[in-house]
C-alpha cells in the first residue's frame, strides 16, 4: 500500500468513527467501546507475547489494577476529576508492574507464565476475600463518574453513552498509538531482539533485565488504562469481570486468532471474536461451542492467525502474478 | 475433630494428586500444556454417572469410564495436539482451551446443567471405627486408591522397560526414535495413561462432589497449581504438594475461613519466586 492510499484509509476510519454513534445507535456504540477496551488490552499483551516472546497467564492483574484503582479512587475521593482518576488507574498498574518487574525479568518461558498465573490468581482471591476493601464478589459499583472538564468548552457529561464513546475511543486510541510508537523506537526494536536472541542483545551492550523491565512496565501500565476505561464504562469492577483467569486468557486468544507478532493482529482478533459472538448469541445459546470450534480450527488450519493468513494469501497471489507475467514474457519472446 | 478434618483434607489432597499425576505426566514430563485435562476429568465423571445409572455398579464404572476417557484423550493427542506441538506452548494453550470449551458445551447438551448426584457404593458406605474415632470409609478408600496409583506409576515409570523408554523419549525424542522405538506411539500411549488417571480421579470423586459442569474449573485449577508448585515431571513433588494443599484447605477453612484459598496461591507464589522450577522440579 502506498502512502497516499494509507492516508485515505486512515481518513476513512476517522470519518467512520466520528459518525459511528449516529449511524449505528446506542447498542452498537456500547459494543464498540467494549471492543476498543479489549483491543487496547490485547495490544498491550501482544507487546509482551508477540514482540518480546513472553507468555503471561496473569495479564488480568494489570487490567484489574487499573479498574480497581480508578473505581476505588472515585469512590473514596469526593470531587476527583476524570483524567486524574484514569491516571490513578494507569499508575496503579504501572506501580504493580514495577514491583513485580525485578522478579519477572529473570525468568522466561514456562516459569514466566506460571509465576504470572500464581500472582494473578493470588490477586483474584485477595480481591474476592478482602470484602471490606473490594466488595468481594459484588465488586465496586455505582461509583460517581465525573464529567470531563475542558477549559474553554465547559464540562461534558460522561453519563451520556455517546460522549463516553468519543472520550473512550480517544483515550484508548491514544494508548494504542503510543504503544505503536513505542515499538518503532530503538528500545522497541531491542525488544524484538530480546525475543529472538537475548544473549546477542546482551553482547551488544544492552542491559537485558532493565530493558525487559521497561517493556514490562509499559505493557502493564497500558493494560491498566484499558481496565480503567472498562471500569468507568461499566460503572462496575468485579473480580470475575476484571481479574479472573478468563480475563487473562481472552487477550491471548485474541492475539493468536488475530495474528501473533503483528501489531494490528490483536485488534483484528478482538473484532473477529466480538462479531462472531454477536452473531452466535442471536441463533444459539452454545456460544462456548462456537468459540471452542474457532480456536481449534484456527490452530489446525491457520496457526499464524488472521493477519498471517491474509499475508500468505497475498504472497501466493503475488507469486502467481509474477509467474503469469514471466509466462506471458516467455510467450512473447 | 482435628483428625476428621485432617482425613477430609487428605482425601481432597489425594483426589488432587490423582488429577495432578495425570497432568504431571502430560505437562510435566511430555511438556504438553494441556488445559483440557480437567475437562477430561469432568467428562469421565459424567461417563461414570451414565454407567452407574444404567448398570448400578460402581466397580464397572471405575473400569469403564476412565478407559473411555483415555480413548478420547488418545484421539486428541493423535489428531490435534501432535500437529501443533511444534509451535510451542501458545499453540497447545489455544487448542486445548478450545477443546475444553467444546467438551463443556457437549456435556451441557447431553446431560444438562444441573448437578447430578452419585451414590457411594454400599460396600464403602458408612463409618469405620478404630482407635476411638469414626472415619468415613469412602474417604479412606480415596486415600488408599491414590497411594495405589502412586505406587503403580512409580513402578511403571522407574522400574519397567516402558518407563525407561518414556523417560528417554522425553529427554531426547530424536535419539530414541533413531534407536528403533516408535516415539509418537509411545507419546500417544502416555497421553492416554495421563487422561486415564484423570478419569479414575473423576470416578472416585464423583460421590463426594456430585457431577456438574463447573467440576472442571473447580478441580482443574487446583491440579494445575499442584503440578507447577510440585515441580515439572516430579510425581513425588506432586504427591507432597497435594497433601499440603489438601491440609491447607481443610485446616484453613477451620481457622481462617476467609483466607483459605489465598493460602494455596500464596504458597505457590512463594515457592515459584524462590524456585521457578517448582519444589522438586529438575528443570524449568
Amino acid at each position: 500500500m502506498n502512502r497516499r492510499n494509507q492516508t485515505l484509509l486512515w481518513a476513512a476510519v476517522f470519518a467512520l468513527l466520528l459518525f459511528y454513534p449516529k449511524l449505528f445507535g446506542a447498542y452498537y456504540t456500547n459494543l464498540f467501546v467494549t471492543f476498543a477496551v479489549f483491543a487496547a488490552y490485547s495490544v498491550s499483551l501482544n507487546m509482551l507475547l508477540g514482540y518480546t516472546g513472553l507468555l503471561s497467564f496473569g495479564h488480568a492483574m494489570f487490567f484489574g489494577a487499573g479498574g480497581y484503582g480508578t473505581a476505588l479512587a472515585l469512590k473514596h475521593i469526593p470531587g476527583l476529576p476524570l483524567i486524574p482518576a484514569i491516571l490513578i488507574g494507569f499508575f496503579a498498574a504501572m506501580i504493580l508492574a514495577l514491583v513485580f518487574s525485578p522478579l519477572m525479568v529473570r525468568v522466561t518461558g514456562t516459569a514466566f507464565a506460571m509465576l504470572h498465573l500464581a500472582f494473578g490468581q493470588l490477586m483474584y482471591v485477595l480481591a474476592l476475600k478482602l470484602r471490606t476493601l473490594t466488595g468481594g464478589e459484588d465488586g465496586i459499583g455505582r461509583f460517581p463518574i465525573p464529567p470531563l472538564n475542558v477549559p474553554g468548552i465547559g464540562s461534558i457529561s460522561m453519563k451520556n453513552p455517546e460522549n463516553f464513546f468519543y472520550f473512550g475511543i480517544i483515550i484508548l486510541g491514544l494508548s494504542i498509538w503510543l504503544m505503536w510508537f513505542f515499538t518503532k523506537t530503538p528500545l522497541g526494536q531491542v525488544q524484538i531482539g530480546l525475543r529472538d536472541n537475548a544473549k546477542r542483545i546482551d553482547y551488544l551492550g544492552y542491559k537485558v533485565p532493565q530493558t525487559k523491565a521497561v517493556v514490562y512496565v509499559v505493557c502493564g501500565a497500558f493494560a491498566g488504562v484499558a481496565g480503567s476505561i472498562y471500569g468507568l464504562f461499566q460503572n462496575l469492577v468485579s473480580c470475575d469481570g476484571v481479574l479472573g483467569i478468563l480475563v487473562s486468557f481472552a487477550p491471548i486468544t485474541n492475539t493468536v486468532v488475530g495474528g501473533i507478532g503483528s501489531f494490528f493482529g490483536p485488534i483484528w482478533g478482538t473484532a473477529i471474536f466480538q462479531v462472531i459472538e454477536e452473531i452466535t448469541v442471536r441463533y444459539t445459546e452454545r456460544v462456548e461451542l462456537v468459540q471452542g470450534l474457532i480456536l481449534v480450527l484456527v490452530m489446525m488450519f491457520a496457526p499464524t492467525g488472521f493477519v498471517g493468513f491474509i499475508n500468505s494469501v497475498r504472497q501466493r497471489r503475488a507469486a502467481r502474478s509474477v509467474a503469469s507475467a514471466s509466462e506471458t514474457q516467455l510467450e512473447k519472446g | 475433630m482435628y483428625i476428621t478434618q485432617g482425613i477430609h483434607g487428605l482425601a481432597y489432597g489425594m483426589v488432587l494428586f490423582l488429577v495432578a499425576s495425570g497432568l504431571n505426566i502430560i505437562f510435566g514430563m511430555m511438556g504438553i500444556l494441556n488445559l483440557a485435562h480437567a475437562s477430561f476429568f469432568m467428562l469421565s465423571a459424567y461417563f461414570s454417572y451414565q454407567v452407574l445409572t444404567t448398570t448400578g455398579n460402581f466397580w464397572v464404572a471405575l473400569i469403564v469410564a476412565p478407559v473411555v476417557t483415555a480413548f478420547f484423550g488418545i484421539i486428541l493427542e493423535r489428531f490435534f495436539i501432535r500437529k501443533v506441538h511444534a509451535s510451542g506452548h501458545i499453540g497447545e494453550l489455544i487448542l486445548t482451551v478450545g477443546i475444553s470449551l467444546i467438551i463443556l458445551a457437549a456435556v451441557k447438551i447431553f446431560w444438562g446443567t444441573e448437578s447430578l448426584p452419585v451414590k457411594v457404593p454400599p460396600l464403602l458406605d458408612g463409618l469405620a471405627y478404630f482407635w476411638g474415632m469414626d472415619y468415613p470409609i469412602y474417604r479412606l478408600f480415596v486415600i488408599g486408591m491414590a497411594v495405589l496409583v502412586l505406587a503403580i506409576m512409580l513402578v511403571l515409570l522407574y522400574k519397567s522397560r516402558l518407563g525407561k523408554i518414556v523417560r528417554a523419549a522425553v529427554a531426547d525424542a530424536d535419539m530414541v526414535n533413531a534407536l528403533g522405538v516408535n516415539v509418537p506411539v509411545v507419546f500417544m500411549f502416555i497421553f492416554g495413561i495421563g487422561t486415564w488417571l484423570a478419569g479414575v480421579a473423576a470416578v472416585v470423586i464423583a460421590p463426594i462432589l456430585t457431577v456438574f459442569p463447573g467440576l472442571a474449573d473447580q478441580v482443574g485449577m487446583d491440579a494445575f497449581v499442584v503440578v507447577v508448585t510440585g515441580g515439572f515431571g516430579s510425581l513425588l513433588g506432586a504427591f507432597i504438594v497435594s497433601i499440603i494443599f489438601g491440609l491447607l484447605n481443610s485446616y484453613g477453612v477451620q481457622f481462617l475461613s476467609q483466607l483459605a484459598p489465598v493460602l494455596m496461591y500464596a504458597f505457590m507464589a512463594v515457592v515459584l519466586t524462590i524456585r521457578p522450577m517448582g519444589l522438586f522440579g529438575e528443570r524449568e
